[in-house]
């Protein structure tokens, strides 16, 4: 083999999970590649989003005092907001805090600041570069990737980069993860959420104005209701500096089935009269779509196989009831990078010592909560009530109140109560509370 | 109403001219077995388009999101990443 490129590890994917463990790894003097397809990092990634201060300092001890700063606004504002047909209840709790714990941040800033911490500390990048399959030796091991790119200027055969071993960092889309032998099975459209997001700039003090909130103060909330057609899925409204990430997620299954044009879903939320009046005059900066991996712990591919491991999207690590997923992409990127150290250190790649990684994530905070959440989404899908009954109800419940005087309060009780037996019956509400404590025991 | 079209405008993308990355593996399927046309719905950039009695592939507009792998219930559609650097590239993502 002539000319082949060699690494001690190849890391596929240069988005928070690929990325933390390339930055690991060449803190421990480790040669590093990162092979992305895009033309940066980020430029093919997409989140709400909102990303956690302790997740960071893992890798930049430094932030959020950093030089360029790679977020939007610091989050001082976080909850629900709950909506019904014409008009919404806000839920939120307003945080002062000396170091934010939370920003709003766009991937393409975000991404690509990581990408450079990463080379400052002595990472390999290849860019412009897609893996097209993986370099297996005769005993199963993983020895290696195969891009798509001519290996020499005389030849058009794919180049081969030699590594000890392969960090699957390629999100969502599982490809390289199946062709490694780690998944048992790949998602189905029930497993998946499709989320729509629209960056819509907002004129000059405007958006602080209609939102209530100072220059260096962030608002995120979810947003839960009419927004979905009462489909289970919530839509999402976070503030970046002069703009606004807008988006909404339905679980592809039930687009599909519904035949709803994800797109129409948002213009339809846009339309809702709070909604038009915060995007007024806005400009929509850009569109983006993207599939957020729902399918929980019984979706999870092996974690490791021979000189090979699975982390970030690519595994499933995402917790869709409390919005982590990047985090839990860096924590997943950090664990590989330590067990990838630890096989170095030994020059042994075999199952056996890969385990040390499964044996990481496993004793993690974050696997207890997919643990705990593990009938999540049998819950919601059984379950529309969530998603269009009672944030409508919790509406029409402060709408009542706030509109009672003058009026015997008796009866407004009894109106209400009405509504609520009409809709779900005594034995619906004493279920509902029976799945919230069975999902959360 | 603002169409899907307007929202791919604000999008920068890097065009394979050559070769498309999505293909249908048998276009009768489309027409003889599929009644409902599922992708022209639930694609969030409006890919698949039908004219005529032909399923149109519009790659050039493909957000790589990966919802026709598993949308399309006839398993009909070829699906892969566009070439290196090709695609859509987000300026805020």
């Amino acid at each position: 083999m002539r000319n082949r490129l060699n690494y001690e590890v190849v890391i596929i994917g240069g988005g928070p999970s690929g990325l933390s463990a390339a930055i690991k790894l060449a803190e421990r003097g480790v040669k590093t590649l990162v092979i992305e397809r895009g033309r940066f990092c980020g430029s093919k990634n997409v989140f709400g989003g909102v990303i956690y201060t302790s997740s960071i300092k893992n890798l930049v001890s430094d932030f959020p005092q950093v030089e360029p700063f790679p977020c939007e606004r610091p989050i001082t504002e976080e909850g629900f907001f709950l909506i019904s047909e014409k008009g919404l209840s806000k839920i939120t709790f307003l945080k002062k805090e000396d170091t934010p714990q939370s920003f709003s941040a766009l991937r393409a800033k975000f991404d690509s600041w990581l990408s450079r911490v990463a080379l400052e500390k002595g990472v390999d990048f290849a860019l412009k570069t897609k893996v097209i399959d993986l370099i297996k030796n005769f005993r199963g091991e993983i020895k290696g990737v195969v891009v798509e790119r001519p290996e020499s200027w005389e030849s058009s055969n794919p180049a081969q980069i030699s590594a000890k071993l392969v960090i699957i960092a390629e999100g969502v889309n599982r490809v390289l993860t199946q062709k490694a032998g780690l998944l048992k099975r790949d998602w189905s459209s029930e497993e998946v959420v499709l989320s729509v997001k629209e960056v819509i700039q907002i004129p000059k003090n405007k958006l602080e104005a209609r939102l209530g909130i100072g220059e260096s103060e962030g608002l995120a909330v979810e947003l839960v209701g009419d927004i979905t057609l009462g489909l289970p899925g919530t839509g999402f409204l976070y503030t970046n500096q002069s703009s606004l990430s807008f988006g909404i997620g339905v679980f592809l299954k039930s687009l599909v089935e519904n035949k709803i044009k994800p797109y129409e879903l948002l213009e339809k939320a846009k339309a809702h009269p709070y909604f038009r009046e915060l995007f007024q005059e806005g400009e929509i900066l850009e569109y983006s779509a993207h599939l957020i991996p729902e399918w929980g712990l019984e979706g999870f591919p092996n974690l490791y196989g021979k000189g090979v491991l699975a982390v970030g999207d690519a595994v499933g690590l995402v917790n869709p009831i409390f919005r982590e997923g990047a985090n839990l992409a860096i924590y997943s990127g950090i664990y590989a990078a330590e067990t990838a150290y630890e096989a170095l250190k030994r020059d042994d790649f075999s199952e056996k010592t890969l385990s040390m990684y499964e044996e990481k994530i496993k004793s993690s905070y974050f696997y207890k909560d997919f643990l705990l959440l593990k009938d999540l989404k049998k819950t919601l899908f059984t379950s529309n009530q969530w998603f269009n009954f009672y944030p409508q109800f919790f509406n029409f419940l402060l709408e009542s109140y706030v509109s009672s005087r003058g009026r015997e309060k008796r009866e407004v009780l009894r109106e209400i109560l009405q509504e609520l037996k009409r809709k779900r019956g005594k034995l619906g509400i004493l279920r509902d509370i029976i799945k919230i404590l069975k999902l959360f025991w | 109403m603002i169409s899907i079209d307007d929202k791919i405008y604000t999008l920068k993308f890097y065009v394979d001219e050559k070769n498309s990355h999505l293909r249908i593996k048998d276009p009768k399927i489309c027409f003889k077995k599929c009644k409902e046309r599922f992708c022209l719905y639930f694609c969030p950039a409006g890919v698949y388009r039908v004219e005529k009695d032909t399923l149109l592939v519009n790659y050039q507009a493909c957000l790589e999101c990966g919802s026709c792998r598993a949308g399309c219930p006839f398993k009909n559609i070829e699906w892969s990443y566009p070439k290196s650097g090709y695609g859509v590239c987000y300026k805020f993502g």
